[in-house]
């Protein structure tokens, strides 16, 4: 097997990078919440209150999943870390899938393996390995983050190993999707709608009263059912082993049955031509990212209707002050009225809608990379207005999701009669525009000043800006180290006021940003892979 | 007076620590065919690079019809058509649609010419490029280049996928370039075809240009080799200047000889002769000689 453990070992290095990423976030995750929730919540007076007011809220079980235990530190931790990381655990078992399974053979590397005397199947269950490795990378960094709070090692062990079994069940989606999409990219939109579908699944299944029994069919839903800290119910992972088995088994059967390079889906190699958005390169970045674009509108604009209906279900009754005070450090905002609580969705467009900037700058370095922009600056284009086209684009297509965020919020709030107003609302949908524009200066500085790295970078910086905005008050960080995140220099409009300065701030170093990172990049070579 | 097509003055870059290209000095006239020559890695694209603005001259400069080619890149590329050796283009776009969008940023083609161009080079305009072969990715290039019937054709590698049948249809088509008096700067390591279209030729080493001139004149530098068949046993003829021998078999003798072969004649028509053939060097042999000469090592 040493062709096999080379071709693993290669697939981990290829990915060491944002393995360790991921590794670091979800250590940090996992000790953040632990030690917040001690902090936050001292006395058992206090932790009841809280349970009381969160341990029926539809708004935040959206994210968490259904809380079994809000008296302990661990139930706490298994409902706030698990329910939430269980996503993001997804998030990286799919990556990593398609990674090791597609994007090496769309870049023509897998023939090169497979010309060795390498069997099919031995390269397969070698990435297969590398991507075993990786989510015991995860489990080990989740388990870390989770004893170092003093939590039981064991139970510690078992939410670790709750929150990384949809981990192993996406890469098994990755690697089958792998086999059915031609390209790296159709494989993760194909993953991300499975994935989609299972959230949304989970959702329907916590928020309504009678479909509880769907958390069964969504891997997302059985680590709700795993109960960590709670009452366990290990052989529930019987479900994550059997589905991830049964997946990457059927992957490893087409993979050693269809010919290298091809697919089971098949895209059209031929098409009448379509003349339609040619005339300019910003017209073509348009042709060739609608799709992209019609995917995130539709997805920001669920969340957004899912969120107003849902910003009825706080109540104010029996949320003393003082709680209301530390709910503010949890969410930033008062989630107890609907202004509030859609302020506090608001966070998390912000959030989305600056990836989706990171992911336009992102497209923009892989066409240097690709070396299309060798064949373009070729031509009679100029590099400043091409790349300030493209930072403009980038900027119309984050307002259309904002403006889609206020929309669909609003008639999601007015189909519950809640009293939020739809000028407020705009507002709040105007009021993400210059935290995202503000990263997508600082990503377009990035793509001029360090190609290569600059997709990472612009990537990085949201992240670490939101994970910062989110543990850095829950672990009592002075104000003045808070206040470096953007995150928490926005006025989470519609319950709180329009931070005028702070936006004006952060728009000024937009465009400072961006006309320098235009500038620089107009001087510098064109940089390959 | 008109411009040079292509004119580069002490043109050096720097890659950190390698020097990519050393004070590069080149002149191409309008309606010229130029042939630049040299192994992988002697500098050609990155000369390329520079001359068409995308990467930036550590010192020296270039100009493309006395325009500056980083400063004024874009009014410069008004005039000129490109074809990268690595042939990456769209591939979610046909080949028509690529041609329409190429066609649109150039702002002129030759719509007629490109039709005919298309059908030369046998090319299936509605499928997606990314499945087209890298042989077929190359001919969209071309077709694309030649259509916009662009004052300078700057091509990098241009064959370096095609069939021999595709070549013939190459050469025609910078024939026909050549006729209407555009201006053609073929980057290449493939010998037979930078001597069948060139008129000109210059050999980069390691970021040197080392030799240039029109074929004859690096004909008339390098030596010439005359072989000759003796009735009988052939002579011992060492000992002449500038002529090295080789015994190429019983009664057959090569020789190389640099500068005039008068001395080697005069001695030859002592002795009964079947046959005498004089070749002059071929490309390969000059090239080698600058690759092979020298430090005496091989470039490539």
């Amino acid at each position: 097997m040493s062709a096999g453990s080379a071709i693993a070992r290669r697939t981990l290095a290829e990915s060491r990078v944002r393995d360790a990423c991921f590794a670091a976030f979800f250590l940090l995750f996992a000790f953040a919440n632990p030690v917040g929730y001690r902090h936050t919540y001292p006395t058992l007076a206090e932790r009841l209150a809280f349970a009381r007011s969160f341990g029926t809220n539809k708004a935040v079980e959206l994210f968490y999943g259904v809380p079994r235990d809000l008296i302990s530190v661990g139930g706490f931790t298994a409902w706030r870390f698990g329910g939430f990381a269980a996503i993001l655990t997804a998030v990286w078992g799919l990556l990593a899938g398609v990674r090791a399974l597609r994007a090496e053979e769309d870049a023509g590397r897998q023939e090169l393996v497979l010309a060795a005397a390498v069997s099919r199947r031995t390269a397969y269950l070698a990435a297969v390995a590398a991507l075993a490795g990786g989510c015991v990378l995860m489990w080990l960094a989740i388990f870390v983050g989770l004893a170092a709070t003093r939590l039981s090692a064991g139970g510690s062990a078992y939410l670790a190993l709750v929150t990384v079994s949809p981990a192993a069940v996406f890469a098994g989606v990755g690697s089958l999707a792998s086999q059915l999409a031609p390209t790296r990219r159709i494989a993760l939109e194909l993953g991300s709608a499975a994935l989609a579908a299972a959230y949304l699944l989970r959702v329907v299944a916590d928020l309504s009263g009678g479909l509880g029994a769907l958390r069964w069919v969504t891997p997302l839903g059985w680590p709700e059912e795993l109960r960590a800290f709670a009452n366990p119910r290990p052989a529930v992972l019987l479900l994550p082993a059997l589905t991830t088995a049964v997946l990457v088994t059927t992957a490893g059967t087409i993979a050693a049955r269809r010919d290298v390079g091809s697919a089971i889906l098949r895209g059209r190699d031929r098409a009448e031509p379509n003349r339609r958005f040619l005339s300019s390169p910003t017209a073509l970045a348009f042709r060739l990212g609608r799709g992209s674009l019609a995917a995130w509108l539709v997805g920001i604009g669920l969340f957004a209707a899912i969120a107003g209906i849902l910003s009825t279900s706080f109540t104010t009754a029996d949320i003393s002050e003082n709680l209301r005070e530390q709910l503010s450090k949890l969410g930033g905002a008062n989630i107890t009225t609907p202004a509030g609580a859609i302020g506090f969705y608001f966070l998390l467009f912000i959030l989305a809608i600056s990836l989706y900037a990171c992911a336009q700058v992102a497209t923009v370095r892989r066409e240097e990379a690709d070396q299309q922009l060798e064949t373009l600056f070729a031509l009679p284009v100029g590099r400043r207005r091409w790349l300030l086209a493209r930072l403009g684009l980038a900027a119309a297509g984050a307002a259309a999701l904002a403006l889609t965020a206020a929309l669909l919020s609003w008639a999601g709030a007015a189909s519950q009669n809640a009293h939020v107003s739809f000028w407020r609302l705009l507002e709040a949908g105007v009021n993400c525009l210059p935290t995202t524009l503000l990263f997508v200066g600082l990503a377009a500085l990035a793509f001029a000043l360090l190609p290569r790295a600059a997709t990472g970078i612009a990537y990085g910086l949201v992240t670490l800006a939101f994970v910062w905005d989110l543990f850095g008050s829950l672990l009592g960080a002075p104000k003045w180290l808070l206040d470096a995140t953007p995150f928490q220099r926005i006025g989470l409009v519609p319950s709180q006021p329009f931070r005028a300065a702070d936006a004006a701030a952060m728009l000024a170093v937009a465009v400072v940003s961006a006309l320098a990172g235009v500038q620089l990049f107009a001087r510098r070579d064109l940089a390959g892979t | 007076m008109t411009q040079p097509a292509i004119r580069a003055e002490g043109l050096t870059k720097r890659y950190g620590s390698t020097l990519a290209l050393d004070a590069l000095e080149l002149t191409v006239a309008p309606g010229e065919v130029y042939g630049f020559l040299g192994p992988n890695g002697a500098g050609k694209t990155t000369t390329i690079r520079l001359l068409l603005g995308l990467h930036r001259p550590t010192s020296g400069r270039a100009e493309l019809f006395g325009l500056d080619a980083w400063r004024a890149a874009v009014t410069a590329h008004r005039r000129v058509a490109y074809v990268a050796g690595e042939p990456y283009l769209w591939p979610s776009l046909t080949s028509a649609e690529t041609f329409e969008y190429l066609a649109n940023l150039h702002g002129s083609v030759d719509g007629e010419y490109r039709k005919l161009l298309v059908e030369r080079f046998e090319l299936d305009v509605d499928k997606k490029v990314r499945a087209l072969s890298k042989g077929n990715r190359q001919k969209v290039q071309l077709v694309a280049a030649f259509a916009t019937r662009a004052e300078l054709l700057i091509l990098d590698e241009p064959t370096s996928g095609l069939d021999p049948l595709m070549e013939v249809a190459f050469r025609e088509t910078v024939r026909e370039a050549k006729d209407r008096g555009q201006t053609v700067f073929l980057s290449s390591h493939i010998l037979s075809e930078v001597e069948a279209l060139c008129d000109r030729v210059g050999i980069l080493r390691q970021g040197h240009l080392v030799d240039e001139g029109t074929l004859a004149e690096l004909r008339h530098l390098a030596s010439q080799t005359i072989d000759v068949v003796f009735e009988g046993d052939a002579p011992e003829l060492d000992g002449l200047t500038g002529v090295t021998v080789e015994r190429t078999g019983p009664g057959e003798l090569r020789f190389e000889v640099s500068g005039s072969p008068q001395r080697l004649l005069e001695t030859l028509v002592r002795y009964p002769i079947v046959s005498l053939t004089s070749r002059e060097p071929s490309l390969e042999e000059i090239f080698l000689h600058h690759y092979d000469g020298g430090d005496g090592r091989v470039g490539g």
